[in-house]
């Protein structure tokens, strides 16, 4: 991703003026434009008028809830990345939002650098969907997707096809959180149980982490799905 | 008739006796009733052949443990029977007279007949007994005075013995009938004394008001053989609570009639002189402490017109009610009791939740004001070291914050039974790993090693429940423990369960402690120590290890220091088989 001069403009929609001073001047600060809206009306509006911005946007708005925001730009065609502000506790509407169209969340409360990492993640994938970069690093792992190699402190792993199915999945959208269903949908075509993949994910983090009980490459988000770390 | 009677032969004898208690009596037979002859007779009747009275096992065998009395003992025979009986006792009469008739005079044969009288008299009432008389004088006339086998009688002395046996018969007949109704009515007295004893020692020994107000409705419709409603009173109105029959209902007037006998404090309805239409009967239950309830009683007559109780079972009716008021009290008292203790606890509690949440809740806010403000008057005085300082202050003691919110969050929605585990087939090491990464800076300053077996089955659990609970006790031995000790996670299969355990290296947990350190607001008292725990996360750990049916327990090491929690799940029956050779 090139700096600077390609950042988009985010816009950032919660009722909550703190919140919104405190994102204005942190993305500001790391060279993004910022716009801001209060309602989901607004959103809206704003979003029609200029589909390229970036919402970070918090799920519940005194006007129009945050998940029929989703469904309607989506369903609008809009293409632009979502990152949803969620609150704790709250795994089926963070999944309904993911399943929804949403791209990333972020539980409130957060740390600006986990929300840009949210926005980086989300901004590489959507802009850049078809030019994957050829070779993912995560610590001492390595994948070429091209040439489906996969590689661990340089000696190469034996998967099996559904195995290197799910990693391939997994890192053509690092820095992601992907829901069971997304990943059951792509590896196993739809017709995959959730255990299945809970019982492959535990194989492949025997072959590609160094200690399986404390991943680094595959994390987990109870209740919600998988995450690949972003490459180095 | 008494000169005549004091004749030599052997009926004097018992004209003696007659003459005795016709002169006690005199005055008015019907007063006859000493408590000495009912004792006397009583006893006698006691063993006395030919009554069925089941052993009080066998007529126990309801449902609720409760016996009703028995209304009517002793009288379910053929009404043919006492005669036949009578007949029977005047046959041995005979046959004994007969073998003895060369032994004894004729006049003390008549003695062996007045016995069988008296025998059937006891036995069976006035009018067998009467029966027995006219056998006897038949059988004594024809088979024993001269000329036998004739009702005629030659010698005039004889015609006396036979007039002197008539009376006495009669008389005896009379004053042993009487004696036995006294002894039948003074044995039910004692049953039904006995059953309303059996009666309010059930009472005491039960706890559910609605299972009491069943039992007395029953009891009472038992005894009185009457259809009985038990009405307590609900927010100023009178609500029916058990009836029995069981399905018996009230109408509007009924109910009006009970409101009436509830309020008033009188009897209402059948037979009294507030009868508001209705053909029940409504009774006021009450204690020295005032009215608690009422009674409503009906008959079984469809047309409801006979008098619905007899003087008898009014009394029995109040004894009742008495029983049944003080039962109905009892269990008010008991409530009473019960709810002044919840408030008690609740009370403490809440002090407790308010002491907890002013002091976790300002502690970090003190922290975040104070080094918030000092960053905004002094930044320029400070170097890079001390601003960092502050500034990392202000993050930890908002994420400590936030930490204890979540707490109180998750207590509230255990509290509130919102909790409702999203069961799912989960890997364990999946969510060690997990749990271990968002307690990472918790442990930061602690070792921690993980030890799972390789082969753990799959569990059934809701993976967001578990590692939360995993996250409060991993953060408990990061407080506990003192920094740079190991903290220690294991995990392994010992047949149907799976255990995991969290060792960490602190002084452990006082032994008076180790039952209390799952309650709320408990926190085991260190004064060493700063950072204490809010008294939360234990008590979700075992609120959410609970609902999802495993098992939670806390423990000390067996070898050096420090303290152990053992979570254990059940390995589910089945394990998911694969699709594909996973290795």
């Amino acid at each position: 991703m090139t700096p600077t001069a390609a950042l988009p403009k985010v816009l950032i929609v919660d009722d909550e003026p703190a919140i919104r001073r405190f994102l204005r001047t942190s993305l500001t600060a790391q060279g993004y434009l910022v716009a801001e809206a209060d309602t989901g009306s607004e959103t809206l509006e704003h979003l029609r008028r200029s589909p390229a911005d970036v919402p970070v946007l918090d799920l519940g708005l005194p006007d129009i809830d945050g998940l029929d925001i989703i469904e309607r730009l989506r369903t609008e065609g809009a293409r632009m990345p979502i990152v949803v502000l969620s609150i704790r506790a709250d795994e089926v509407g963070k999944v309904r939002a993911l399943d929804l169209g949403a791209d990333d969340y972020i539980t409130k409360p957060f740390g600006i650098d986990e929300l840009l990492a949210r926005i980086r993640a989300a901004l590489r994938h959507r802009l850049q969907p078809e030019d994957e970069p050829p070779l993912f690093r995560c610590g001492d792992l390595m994948v070429d997707l091209g040439r489906r190699i996969v590689k661990l402190r340089g000696v190469e792993l034996k998967l099996t096809p559904l195995e290197y199915d799910l990693l391939r999945v997994l890192v053509a959208h690092a820095g992601k959180v992907l829901t069971h269903r997304f990943i059951l949908h792509e590896v196993w075509g739809g017709d995959g149980e959730i255990q299945y993949l809970r019982i492959y994910i535990r194989s492949l983090r025997q072959k590609i982490e160094p200690h399986p009980e404390q991943p680094c490459c595959i994390m987990t988000e109870q209740g919600v799905g998988y995450r690949m770390r972003a490459p180095d | 008739m008494r000169p005549a009677i004091t004749a030599k032969n052997g009926a004097s004898l018992i004209a003696d006796r007659a003459e005795k208690v016709v002169e006690t009596t005199s005055g008015n037979l019907l007063e006859c009733t000493t408590v000495r002859s009912v004792y006397i007779v009583g006893r006698k009747d006691d063993f006395r052949p030919g009554e069925k009275r089941a052993p009080r096992g066998t007529r126990a065998q309801d449902a609720d443990g409760l016996e009703p009395a028995a209304g009517k003992a002793g009288q379910r025979y053929h009404p043919i029977f006492p005669y036949a009986g009578s007949l029977a006792m005047v046959a041995a009469a005979f046959a004994v007279g007969f073998a003895l008739r060369h032994l004894i005079g004729i006049s003390d044969i008549a003695l062996v007949f007045l016995t069988a009288v008296l025998a059937s008299a006891v036995s069976y009432g006035l009018w067998p007994s009467l029966f027995a008389s006219l056998a006897s004088v038949l059988a004594y006339d024809f088979f024993f005075l001269p000329p036998i086998y004739s009702l005629l009688i030659a010698d005039p002395e004889n015609v006396v013995t036979l007039i002197t046996f008539v009376i006495v018969a009669v008389i005896v007949s009379n004053l042993a009938a009487r004696v036995r109704a006294q002894a039948l009515a003074a044995r039910q007295h004692a049953r039904t004394t006995e059953d309303l004893y059996l009666f309010a020692r059930a009472l005491a020994g039960i706890a559910d008001l609605d299972e009491l107000l069943r039992a007395t409705a029953r009891q009472i419709a038992l005894m009185l053989d009457r259809r009985a409603l038990l009405l307590l009173p609900q927010d100023d109105w009178i609500v029916l609570r058990a009836a029995y029959p069981q399905d018996d209902c009230l109408d509007e007037a009924e109910l009006a009639a009970a409101q009436w006998a509830w309020l008033s404090d009188r009897p209402a309805g059948r037979g009294t002189d507030a009868v508001f239409g209705v053909r029940r009967l409504f009774l006021p239950l009450h204690t020295g402490r005032g009215p608690v309830g009422v009674v409503g009683l009906d008959s079984n007559d469809p047309a409801g017109t006979e008098p619905l109780l007899t003087a008898d079972q009014h009394r029995l009716l109040q004894a009742l009610a008495d029983q049944a008021a003080l039962a109905i009290e009892r269990h008010r008292l008991a409530q009473d009791v019960e709810e002044g203790r919840v408030a008690a606890a609740n009370e403490q509690l809440r002090a407790a939740l308010l002491a907890s949440i002013s002091h976790d809740l300002r502690t970090p806010l003190a922290g975040i004001l104070g080094s918030a403000t000092s960053l905004k008057n002094f930044r320029r005085m400070f170097d890079d070291a001390t601003q960092d300082e502050l500034i990392a202050t202000i993050q930890e003691e908002a994420e400590r914050l936030n930490r204890f919110i979540a707490n109180l969050l998750d207590m509230t929605r255990l509290e509130a039974r919102a909790v409702r585990p999203h069961v799912e087939i989960v890997d364990l090491g999946d969510l060690v790993g997990s749990a271990l990464d968002r307690a990472r800076k918790v442990l930061a300053r602690h070792h921690v090693s993980v030890e799972c077996d390789k082969d753990l089955p799959m569990l059934q659990l809701d993976p967001v429940l578990f590692e939360q609970v995993l996250f409060n006790l991993l953060d408990n031995a990061a407080k506990y423990a003192p920094v740079g000790t190991q903290i220690r996670l294991s995990a392994g299969r010992q047949g149907d369960v799976v255990r995991l355990l969290i060792t960490d290296g602190g002084s452990g947990i006082p032994p008076e402690d180790l039952k209390r350190v799952f309650d709320k607001f408990h926190r085991v008292h260190a004064a060493d120590r700063r950072r204490v725990g809010t008294g939360l996360g234990l008590a979700i750990c075992k609120g959410f290890v609970e609902a999802m049916d495993g098992t939670i327990t806390a423990g000390n090491r067996d070898e050096g220091q420090g303290a152990v929690f053992t979570i254990a799940f059940p390995v589910p029956a089945t394990q998911t088989p694969l699709p594909e050779a996973a290795a």
